[in-house]
């Protein structure tokens, strides 16, 4: 192993970790008045609401009394910053109330729906990260000749299609003229359900289910592409442009005369450099992936969070909305402090004493 | 004849420029270009492939949707709606989160700081999910929508806005128009804003993209302007209903969606490519 060429200036190894977990501290502090800003937000716009939940709770044969005495029993009767100090706190306690649509406690339900749309995202992540590391390198490698002209007039096309468009075409394709992919749901009928996590895919392969795990696999195929391959696009253009900026620094230059190839340069010196922006920007639209899938799992009938919320949305159910609200809100804030730990450990610049 | 300027010159600019123009003579002229009523219900012949198919009928040249509206018509119709919401909208999300990114970029100190934190929180919400949140509380309707999208995506604007105007009020003639005396106001828009004009367009113009995108995902989930109004997202839903027996009915307004955003997005590019004085003449051709 080559001697650290840095080791007084970088900080590695144990004391690495030490950084991050400091990072890690710092970002979840910050994280919990950004919670609490957006829980109030949550629950005043969705309190201007003209749709009166005692009245929905009720038979529509309740009397008008009724109505009051459940007003008063659910605290509707109380001044607005009350009725969110309460709420507050059951939130605390873990309990977001009760839908009134689906007369289900809105935690149970979060937790039966948040591990699908999970599943979704991870998977359609890697797939993102794939094409948009392959096609980087493709559009890095073809600079500067006509087929570059071609391909970056492509992944404009490309960018133009959002994945709720590739869902449908798709499913178009594959699942209605082709008939190879399923695309409704999470399983098809008749196949064995383990519930161990929650997690179809890893339950299914706990329990020795190979056929459910198949079943599965194959009915995330099509979703997992449609949001991965929306996201590709603007991953490639940003890889392409960085590892374009990296290659007129002197380093670059300096490792060709040092006779290194043409691929050690691009992995070791090229990659290494161009891969920070677009991990950066990678946190950025994984937020908004998550955000995605609320309508892929629509179109694909697919059991997750976005279905939950749609319905709820339709049905006026706010515990729902205001509970998968905030969720959504945990689940960005979650994977940009994970994408910011990966950029300390990716850029020792950041690491400097 | 003068010559044309840089920026009309580039051949994205003129496609995004044409296709928009198409698209607005669709929407304004609407009622003389659809051969129908788009809510006109003809329940005798619901779901009729277009003219050129089998059984399809030359009264309908997209054929019908599951009431036995002409799809053609409604998607004509439908440009009117994805056209308003992508001017005015990405119109007000650019006042605000210019006005915002201006302020934020030249004052510094804590009201950078404030304006920098907003933007955090409006950024811990996947968009899609915050546009809905807004919409189940302002309630459906297209002035609706539009607000929506403005509440949710001036922080686009803000953000990228804001470290361009970092750059600028370092230059030397911003600090020579305030030794001169210029009020704040006055650097702002006479120094300041000549300076970001050019990013502030390419922004525009992709922000229209993004929220013909928007609108066609309210309106697919029923969140977006009534059923009486026909909307490109609405047809979708429609036709995700009967996607075995009419699977053309799906492709129409998809390859509508797909036209608007392309047409907004190579116009962005264009733009970008011509206006952007940091750029390398390379990159630009």
């Amino acid at each position: 192993m080559r001697p650290d060429p840095f080791p007084d200036i970088v900080i590695r190894g144990k004391r690495m970790f030490a950084t991050i977990a400091k990072l890690l501290v710092k970002r979840v502090l910050t994280a919990i008045p950004i919670l609490l800003i957006v829980s109030a937000l949550l629950f005043c716009i969705l309190r201007i609401l003209p749709v009166d939940p005692a009245a929905m709770s009720l038979p529509p044969n309740a009397t008008v009394e009724e109505v009051e005495a459940m007003r008063t029993e659910m605290g509707l009767d109380r001044p607005l910053y009350e009725q969110y100090g309460i709420w507050l706190g059951k939130l605390l306690e873990g309990d977001v109330g009760r839908s009134i649509h689906f007369r289900q406690d809105v935690t149970s339900l979060i937790g039966s729906t948040l591990p699908a749309t999970i599943e979704l995202a991870v998977i359609a992540m890697v797939v993102a990260t794939i094409f948009g590391l392959a096609g980087g390198l493709f559009l890095f490698y073809v600079r500067g000749t006509r087929a570059e002209a071609v391909m970056d007039f492509f992944s404009i096309l490309l960018l133009s299609l959002p994945e709720f468009l590739w869902s449908l075409f798709l499913l178009l394709i594959f699942g209605v003229f082709f008939e190879v992919l399923p695309f409704t749901g999470r399983l098809s009928p008749g196949f064995e359900r383990p519930v161990v996590t929650g997690f179809l895919l890893i339950d299914s392969l706990v329990t020795g289910n190979i056929s459910t795990f198949f079943n599965a696999l194959q009915h995330m195929i099509l979703p997992c592409l449609a949001l991965g391959i929306a996201l590709s696009p603007s991953l490639m253009r940003v890889l392409r442009s960085s590892l374009l900026d990296a290659y007129q620094d002197d380093y670059i230059q300096q490792a060709r005369l040092r006779g290194l190839s043409e691929k050690r340069i691009l992995i070791r010196h090229g990659l290494k450099n161009a891969i920070l922006p677009t991990l950066s920007l990678m946190g950025v639209q994984f937020g908004f992936l998550f955000g995605g899938t609320l309508l892929v799992e629509i179109i694909y009938s697919y059991p997750g969070m976005g279905n939950l919320m749609v319905d709820a949305i339709r049905n006026a159910d706010l515990p729902i909305i205001q509970g998968a609200g905030l969720t959504y809100c945990i689940a960005v804030l979650v994977i940009s402090i994970v994408v910011d730990s990966l950029y300390l450990i990716l850029n020792p610049k950041l690491r400097v004493r | 004849m003068r010559p044309l300027p840089l920026w009309l010159k580039s051949g994205r600019v003129q496609t995004g420029l044409v296709i928009i123009f198409i698209l607005a003579v669709c929407a304004i002229f609407a009622p003389h270009l659809a051969p129908n009523d788009p809510n006109e219900q003809n329940l005798l012949s619901i779901l009729t492939p277009p003219a050129w198919a089998d059984g399809g009928d030359s009264m309908f040249p997209l054929g019908t949707d599951s009431l036995g509206r002409c799809i053609l018509s409604r998607l004509i119709y439908g440009a009117r709606v994805a056209l308003t919401v992508a001017f005015t909208a990405s119109i007000g999300a650019m006042i605000i989160g210019a006005f915002f990114a201006h302020i934020a970029g030249y004052f510094g100190g804590w009201v950078d700081w404030l304006i920098g934190r907003v933007v955090e929180i409006w950024l811990s919400f996947p968009p899609v999910i915050l546009s809905l949140i807004l919409m189940v509380g302002l309630g459906t309707g297209l002035r609706n929508v539009v607000l929506a999208i403005i509440l949710v995506d001036w922080t686009r604007f803000c953000r990228v806005l804001r470290s361009e105007v970092i750059v600028l009020r370092r230059r030397d003639y911003v600090a020579a128009a305030q030794l001169v005396g210029f009020s704040h106001w006055r650097t702002i828009t006479r120094e300041i804003l000549p300076g970001t004009l050019p990013l502030l367009i390419t922004l525009m113009s992709l922000e229209m993209g993004v929220a013909v995108i928007v609108e066609a995902i309210l309106s697919f989930v029923g969140m977006s302007v009534g059923s009486e109004t026909a909307a490109w997202g609405q047809m979708i839903a429609d036709a995700r209903q009967n996607i075995y027996e009419a699977p053309f009915n799906l492709i129409a307004p998809i390859f509508a969606i797909f036209f608007a955003v392309f047409g907004f997005n190579i116009l962005g590019d264009g733009l970008r490519r011509t206006l952007d004085t940091r750029l390398t003449q390379t990159e630009r051709t």
